[in-house]
């Protein structure tokens, strides 16, 4: 019983930052939260498959990883058929509880949002959630060379992006 | 010239002593290099803090209920179990006998008589409907809405035969509805112990007797939010 409680208290610790890699996935912040609150009932449903003495931290990146590319693919099949209209006047901006986003926040995320999806997740994990390329190319399923590759390009491409060498 | 990969494995502290050492040599010797080190060096630390902002703003409820509504529940989960391993022991007969009578009690004490047009519970045709606050709460409602006072929802699923029912709970009781011909008619209702089932925390669907219905007539897995919304988007269907 104690056991299950601390996975609990274990998980309301990681809230936060499970909440900073929605951000780094997704496109705007409702759906962040989205993601956070659909990984978190996710996790609390699949409790028993995870292992007590492994790490929860991974292994609820894990899961939020499989819901986000599950909802990309979703709205890739959705928006063969819809005008893509909404998202770029931003409409579908959703003000229940997401957070006030600092310029310079939504300016990385408007960045983030413009890279290749296999690219943004290692940016997130690596550079914004601090794993080592190992943890990430474990928790992607990934040769450590590919989840490398995909760094040098995605960062490469946010620095262009963030210093204004490019458009944006 | 160092190769880009090995260039950024340097800068994110993933080489060996030794190789490090050589790439930083190497950097050092050369000001582009060491140009592009900086500007990468000031783009992390650049982007660690605009979505820092987010670890460190308040958490939405909608995302911490669920979890401290589970360690409330964990609480309980001995005792649920006893309960129902102790009910499972009883004739077949016995156990519709006893539903029977918690669904009679559930629905003909307290404030919960069918009545007037604000009544939760109306009949139509025969049949127990939601109505007033609870159908308006089913219809709109997402299981994360906080309300302070009125009927909550607790989860949401698909049943065998292909609706959608949702547990709820108000005002002490608890129960479940499942769409059908432009209602939601009721499958359970049950009438809490003074002032358990109204505590915020109670997962809704922790009455054992509700979870039973839930078990027995869920298809899969109960919806996740994204699921709920979609067909919510749907009218139910």
């Amino acid at each position: 019983m104690a056991s299950s409680q601390a996975f609990e208290h274990e998980l309301t610790e990681l809230l936060p930052r499970l909440r900073r890699f929605a951000h780094a996935l997704s496109r705007n912040a409702a759906d962040a939260d989205d993601l956070t609150q659909a990984a978190v009932e996710r996790a609390l449903r699949s409790r028993e498959q995870w292992e007590p003495g492994t790490r929860l931290d991974s292994w609820l990146y894990r899961i939020m990883r499989n819901l986000w590319i599950d909802t990309v693919r979703a709205r890739g099949r959705k928006e063969k058929h819809e005008a893509p209209e909404e998202e770029a006047l931003g409409v579908g901006e959703d003000p229940r509880e997401a957070i006030e986003m600092s310029l310079e926040l939504k300016r990385a995320m408007a960045a983030m949002e413009r890279l290749p999806d296999e690219q943004r997740e290692v940016v997130a994990l690596i550079l914004i959630e601090g794993f080592g390329y190992r943890e990430a190319s474990e928790m992607l399923d990934l040769p450590i060379g590919t989840v490398s590759s995909r760094l040098v390009r995605g960062r490469t491409a946010l620095l262009a992006m963030l210093s204004g060498t490019a458009d944006g | 010239m160092v190769e880009d990969e090995k260039f950024f494995a340097w800068l994110d502290g993933e080489l060996s002593p030794e190789d490090a050492a050589q790439v930083e040599a190497e950097v050092a010797a050369d000001p582009e290099l060491s140009r592009k080190a900086e500007m990468h060096r000031a783009m992390s630390a650049g982007l660690r803090s605009a979505f820092g902002t987010v670890a460190a703003s308040p958490m939405p409820e909608r995302i911490s209920a669920p979890v401290r509504a589970s360690e409330a529940k964990v609480v309980d989960l001995a005792a649920v179990r006893d309960e129902r391993l102790a009910r499972r022991s009883l004739p077949l007969w016995g156990q519709a006998a006893a539903l029977a009578a918690t669904l009679a009690v559930g629905v003909f004490t307290g404030n919960m008589l069918p009545g007037g047009p604000a009544s939760p519970v109306r009949s139509e045709g025969g049949r127990l409907v939601a109505g007033g606050d609870l159908e308006d709460a089913l219809y709109a409602q997402l299981a994360s809405a906080t309300a302070d006072q009125g009927p909550r929802i607790g989860m949401t699923y698909r049943d065998k035969a292909g609706a959608i029912c949702r547990t709820f709970q108000d005002d002490g009781s608890s129960g479940l509805a499942c769409r059908e011909g432009g209602n939601w008619r009721i499958r359970g209702l049950f009438q809490g112990a003074e002032g358990q089932a109204s505590d915020y925390r109670m997962a809704a669907g922790a009455d054992p007797r509700l979870m039973d219905i839930v078990d027995e007539t869920i298809d899969g897995e109960p919806f996740d939010a994204l699921e709920e919304r979609a067909v919510l988007t749907r009218h139910w269907r």
